[in-house]
């Protein structure tokens, strides 16, 4: 759908709490950009339906900084906590 | 045609219910084996419909067809390349916008394809009502609703795809159309590509050149250098348009067409009350109640497949050894008699004794627990503690597996994404007591020292799993990777699913560990009888006497360990003359003899399966570091010890 304006903030999907929810802005890759980790794992949350502009809700995550589960174009994920600190999404100001 | 063959494909997401309409298919005549040369699964089945034989191959659940995992880049391939008559995209009603994706993927490969949208009784349930015919026109090809589980539009899936087979190409070409800037530059590596001959559709080539798929660019690298170079400039002009990566643009853009077909097809009235399932799911993965709840249904389990294989498999033990006078009597009790019965069937029916009372229950709970769902809770509560090892919550189910047989569990590996996470949960995984060091375990420390030093060794396990596996995780070169995975809703496991795996299985675990559990136990039978063992046990000395303080035979008790560790005990009892351990040996020894067992090498059809997995050097390795490893255990542990017991 139509992208938002830049004029929420930007944060890590992990800065999100339970039942809240964000538009996906980017994904940050591993070391020095570019390519990342050697398994892709960029191409795999693309796969999996977290492209930019996508909203996405946190439902709860795992205790002790534990994995974030979330909704994702109606499908259920679990996310590594290291991984969810790399995809910014955009919150929409209150 | 006169022989009247039909190739066809299964592909979809993982857990869609493919394997389900795959068995409903199939029946009995499939085949489970591996792709050549890989180490994924290969499932193929026949079956006979309308005059026609069809092979079904049953391709692995993948969520995309690039070349992110070898699963996709198999299924990939094999669809392009092989070109089946038909491939039968599964989808899962429930979850349609991203099933669609996939389908839009396949769509663009160009084979004949027909969808079952299977589950459409569960997306009914959380309020997605479905329009058949409207998905069919959006996406061009034939919609055929099923319930897989319970058998429903089975009949009418065969039935539309004998018939999209037999046109033998698709009607009504429906193409994700990308926007107009890539279009644009999809059209003129097209027209670059005139010249060049590829079993993949040009267009197919030409999106796969900007997203820049590894495989693609090389093939087209190799045939046609500029214009990989040419794709290239091109998708770098896309780049700085859209200011993300060309795939990604690419991807967002597949997924607004699935978005858009998806919103178009389905109507969602969302229940008022929270369906069963995600209530049951909210409580399976509470931050509070989640774990206790794991704790009692992986203990019970533990505890019901013991108790239960520790009757079955004496039973059956008893059953079998007392065929042995038997069988003597017929083949004689000459050298050759002996060897056959102590070395080939005493070494099958050993084998037997622990594959089927505890293999078999714990496969079918697996399954269960993977089938319904529970698993993927399973890893998402234990994510966090896995990843202290430099994993994810995923590999905590080859290590649960570990506690039934380790030859599994190592095979259980593969779920881990990268070859240096298979490995390193592999080597995790052989330090986990299987059901026959549980016997050594348990027989020997718990029955003579007290249940408490069984359960303190338990525990002390844990905790050298934790160290060694946080240890190798430092040394192993790589970057640890992140959970990534999809929580399906709870649904009811199909009984005969679970069966067939399990038998599965079964076969595996037979055709890898059995003929080196005979060959094993064979040549010990061998020695004993030629009369080496006392040498081998003198030249063990030094290690068992001096450095482990145990008696001089436990060195062939050791030795018999590495091919059946639940002979362990039994040869103890035979060359000490006597069932009541505390009459010779001290509770130290005990103790030291315990800890040995449990960690000193994984056995002989673990030290295979790690072979096939990993090749030879790995599973050396991991073998020659566990024998210096536990032996080093147990000499401080002798030290240690003598004081406290």
């Amino acid at each position: 759908m139509e992208r938002k304006s830049s004029e929420g903030r930007v944060v890590p999907l992990t800065a999100l709490r339970g039942g809240e929810t964000g538009t996906v802005a980017s994904i940050r890759s591993g070391h020095g950009g570019g390519v990342g980790m050697g398994w892709g794992f960029e191409r795999r949350l693309m796969d999996l339906g977290l492209t930019p502009g996508t909203k996405v809700t946190v439902v709860k995550s795992a205790p002790f900084h534990g994995p974030l589960e979330v909704i994702v174009r109606g499908s259920r994920l679990a996310l590594g906590r290291g991984m969810a600190e790399r995809i910014l999404v955009e919150i929409e100001k209150e | 045609m006169t022989d009247k063959k039909l190739a066809i494909a299964l592909a979809g997401n993982a857990n869609v219910g493919k394997s389900v309409v795959f068995n409903y298919l199939t029946g009995l005549h499939q085949h489970i084996g591996n792709w050549p040369g890989k180490t994924v699964e290969k499932a193929e089945g026949t079956l006979h419909f309308k005059g026609y034989t069809i092979d079904l191959i049953d391709l692995p659940g993948i969520y995309s067809l690039s070349t992110y995992s070898l699963e996709e880049s198999i299924s990939r391939k094999y669809i392009a390349v092989e070109k089946p008559d038909l491939v039968i995209n599964v989808v899962d009603a429930s979850v349609l916008e991203r099933n669609l994706f996939f389908t839009l993927q396949l769509l663009e490969l160009g084979n004949p394809m027909i969808v079952a949208l299977n589950q459409v009784d569960v997306a009914k349930r959380k309020g997605i009502e479905i329009d058949v015919g409207k998905l069919e026109r959006l996406l061009g090809v034939p919609v055929v609703p099923t319930v897989a589980i319970k058998g429903i539009g089975i009949f009418q899936l065969l039935e539309k795809a004998i018939e999209v087979a037999e046109k033998g190409k698709r009607e009504g070409r429906v193409q994700v159309r990308y926007g107009e800037e890539v279009e644009k530059r999809i059209a003129d590596i097209v027209d670059a590509m005139k010249n060049v001959r590829s079993p993949y559709p040009p267009r197919y080539l030409a999106i796969k050149l900007l997203e820049g798929d590894e495989e693609i660019v090389k093939e087209i690298d190799e045939a046609a250098p500029h214009i990989a170079l040419y794709a290239k400039k091109l998708a770098k002009e896309l780049e700085d348009m859209h200011g993300h990566s060309c795939s990604t643009v690419l991807t967002s853009e597949r997924y607004e067409v699935a978005g858009c077909i998806a919103r178009e097809a389905q109507k969602m009235i969302p229940p008022l009350k929270p369906t069963v399932e995600e209530r049951l799911h909210s409580i399976t993965t509470d931050r509070i109640m989640g774990y206790p709840i794991m704790a009692f249904a992986l203990l019970s389990m533990f505890f019901a497949i013991f108790a239960l294989g520790n009757f079955a498999s004496e039973l059956l033990g008893n059953f079998l050894y007392g065929l042995g006078p038997l069988f003597l009597k017929i083949i004689g009790t000459g050298i050759v008699g002996e060897l056959l019965w102590g070395g080939v069937i005493e070494g099958i029916i050993a084998g037997a004794t622990i594959a089927l009372p505890y293999i078999v229950p714990f496969y079918m709970i697996l399954y269960v627990l993977e089938d319904s769902g529970y698993l993927s809770r399973i890893a998402f509560l234990m994510d966090n503690a896995m990843h202290k090892m430099g994993l994810h919550g995923k590999a905590f189910i080859p290590i649960m597996l570990g506690y039934g047989c380790n030859v599994p569990a190592c095979l259980g590996c593969r779920i881990m994404e990268t070859e240096r996470e298979r490995f390193l949960a592999a080597f995790v995984t052989t330090l986990v007591p299987c059901a026959a060091r549980s016997v050594i375990i348990l027989g020997l420390v718990g029955q003579f020292v007290g249940i408490q030093w069984a359960l303190a060794l338990y525990a002390f396990d844990l905790i050298v799993i934790f160290l060694l596996g946080r240890a190798a995780f430092r040394i192993l070169p790589g970057e640890p990777t992140s959970l990534i995975m999809e929580m399906n809703d709870y649904k009811l496991p199909h009984a005969r699913t679970v069966l067939k795996q399990t038998w599965f299985r079964l076969a595996e675990f037979i055709k890898i560990a059995f003929p080196l559990i005979v060959v094993g136990s064979l040549s010990v039978k061998l020695a004993e009888v030629l009369g080496w063992l006392e040498t081998i046990a003198a030249i063990l000395s030094p290690v068992t006497v001096t450095w482990l303080g145990l008696p001089s035979i436990s060195g062939i008790t050791l030795i018999f360990g590495v091919m059946r560790k639940e002979l362990l005990l039994v040869m103890l009892a035979a060359l000490l003359r006597t069932t009541n351990f505390a009459e010779v040996l001290t509770p130290v020894q005990m103790v030291v003899l315990g800890l040995v067992a449990m960690f000193y090498i994984p056995c002989i059809a673990t030290i295979a399966t790690l072979v096939k997995e990993f090749g030879w050097k790995k599973a050396l390795s991991i073998t020659a570091f566990e024998i210096i490893f536990a032996i080093g255990l147990g000499g401080i542990a002798s030290r240690m010890l003598a004081p406290i017991l």
